[in-house]
């Protein structure tokens, strides 16, 4: 698609320079308002407990899931709540699980075993065959049985089950079901082709400074000063870019300052100072040229809770000159010219991956989108700010563009919805691993992605 | 059985002053209330009600109520007030009664 339209006009990198070059003007900005306004925080009280999130997650997705329990399995089934059922009769119950899981790691038993324990290592899985999942409502809860993988849902999320209560206590489920997509946004894209460049994991600081030639080669094409004129007349279309997270290393967190004497480590600087220097040099470059959202990352000097708030303006001060630069939230939403972007960098989908049995980063996101709810294990093993008043990770509106960064592979993929959503779910690969990063037409919502090799071919397919 | 003589008789059991920006109605303070009645102590009352006629035991009830009842959620972290709002906004349709004499008296728990 992008090289496709480089390819037929005229002048090759072969020929010789035109004596006037030809300037291309990039598409004006129209249409940009972010509206990820429910994910900054205001006043940041710590002292709640985070029953409330969880209580506000119930009554919040309670009415869509009832609803859609009723069109699915009829009208006038028996909507009951756990204190009011009855043995053997054939109810729905909405609720939040809980997965019991033996192997999840917890701080309590690492401390009560009187010090000798040591803590158990980091899994790439937490799950086991033995784990058991536990439907709670506002006052009790109950264990499931039944028509349920236990091994593929996670902690957090809100469903509805329909089945009957047996006599030893536990629920036999027969089918369940949840939230579904949302309700559609209309649809007010642009009509000819305007692309917005996702990429995450760009890594810096990090020992090995392979990727810093890819670095440099994606900051080249987005500005146009790689390839001939056909190439740059299509990087003229590109109206945003997006920087999903991690951009720098995880060899920036290591924390060996702390263990070492006070005299060895003087005059040391931590690692994440260079590696933002290195950023700000990016980031200039770039946003002289297109505008730019920075959205942080797991590794990023800002808050470790769930929402991430965007990294402070004073790290960035040769880029955060000019207008064009951003810095986002994560997770981050916005309309970009009428399509509703909706982002993160990627910790909620990795979380669940651990504690669930879903392999594939898609199909989790795709998951998390039919389940309404971006982050479902968000205060249970991903840290999260203790909200009150509501959640804001309910997903309210189907967004366009659903992306999460930091992901092994890109894959991509368009869903179809019963009311007609179109959402295009994108998985943006960690650009330190892979070099690649995605290009989306908004337009018509396809996704193609970008690799920048330093050996090999240069191939921009 | 007499009036033991305790130290308390002596050195009064204050309660712990709080800062100024208090917000009111915390959960805390009704637990402290309940104390009061469980052990026969000397309890100074917070010199700030003291300056206004004593709440009326009807209107605690009626708080109390609202705080105990579990449909509008966790009652504790957060003022009855911001508890109230947030009834409202989930749909709940928490009394009205509540709302207002929150609002009359806004510094008092």
């Amino acid at each position: 698609m992008f090289s496709e339209q480089a390819a037929p006009t005229a002048q090759g990198l072969l020929a010789p320079p035109s004596g006037e070059p030809p300037t291309f003007p990039r598409v004006p900005v129209s249409g940009y308002s972010d509206c990820s306004q429910p994910f900054q925080l205001g006043e940041r009280s710590f002292s709640r407990q985070y029953a409330h999130i969880y209580a506000v997650r119930l009554a919040g997705m309670r009415p869509g899931l009832e609803r859609r329990a009723r069109s699915r399995w009829g009208k006038d089934i028996a909507l009951r709540k756990l204190s009011e059922l009855q043995a053997g009769e054939k109810c729905c119950v909405v609720g939040t699980l809980f997965k019991d899981m033996q192997l999840q790691p917890s701080i309590l038993q690492e401390i009560s075993e009187e010090h000798n324990l040591v803590p158990q290592p980091p899994l790439p899985k937490y799950i086991q065959p033995s784990d058991e999942l536990i439907l709670e409502d506002e006052l009790q809860r109950i264990k499931l049985e039944g028509a349920i993988d236990v091994q593929r849902l996670v902690t957090g999320t809100i469903l509805a089950v329909y089945g009957s209560e047996q006599e030893d206590g536990r629920f036999l489920v027969e089918d369940h079901c949840f939230a579904d997509l949302p309700p559609p946004l209309p649809w007010d894209g642009p009509s000819s082709d305007r692309f917005v460049l996702l990429a995450s994991g760009l890594g810096l600081g990090s020992v090995s400074g392979e990727a810093l030639l890819s670095t440099q080669l994606l900051v080249d094409v987005v500005t146009g000063q790689l390839g001939a004129e056909g190439e740059q007349s299509c990087a003229a279309h590109i109206t945003r870019v997006i920087l999903a997270g991690n951009l720098l290393s995880q060899n920036t967190q290591s924390r060996d300052t702390i263990n070492k004497a006070k005299y060895l480590t003087k005059k040391t600087q931590a690692a994440s100072v260079e590696a933002v220097k290195m950023l700000d040099e990016i980031l200039l470059q770039l946003c002289t040229s297109v505008p730019v959202d920075v959205m942080p990352g797991e590794f990023d000097p800002t808050n470790y809770t769930l929402p991430q708030q965007p990294l402070h303006r004073c790290m960035l001060p040769l880029a955060s000159a000019y207008a064009t630069l951003r810095l986002v939230t994560n997770p981050y939403q916005a309309n970009l010219d009428g399509v509703r972007f909706l982002g993160t960098s990627g910790q909620n989908i990795s979380d669940i991956f651990k504690y669930s049995s879903m392999d594939d980063y898609l199909e989790i996101l795709e998951w998390t989108l039919l389940a309404g709810h971006i982050s479902p294990t968000a205060p249970d093993t991903l840290g999260c700010y203790p909200f009150y008043k509501s959640d804001p990770f309910i997903l309210t509106e189907c967004p366009h563009v659903y992306f999460c960064g930091n992901a092994p592979h890109f894959q991509s993929k368009l869903l179809q919805g019963k009311e007609g959503q179109r959402v295009l779910l994108v998985t943006v690969p960690d650009f330190s691993a892979t070099q690649t990063a995605c290009l989306i037409n908004l337009r018509d919502l396809t996704c193609q992605p970008i690799t920048f090799s330093g050996f090999g071919a240069d191939s921009e397919d | 059985m007499g009036q033991p003589r305790r130290i308390t008789d002596s050195f009064p059991r204050r309660l712990r002053r709080r800062g100024p920006g208090r917000p009111p109605g915390k959960l805390k303070d009704k637990k402290d209330k309940k104390d009061k009645d469980k052990v026969q102590v000397k309890v100074e009352d917070c010199p700030r009600s003291a300056s206004q006629p004593a709440p009326d035991p009807a209107l605690l009830e009626m708080l109390r109520h609202f705080d105990l009842s579990w449909e509008y959620g966790p009652c504790t972290g957060i003022t009855r007030l911001q508890r109230w709002e947030r009834a409202q906004e989930l749909g709940l349709s928490p009394p009205g009664p509540i709302r207002d004499a929150l609002l009359e008296h806004r510094d008092n728990p």
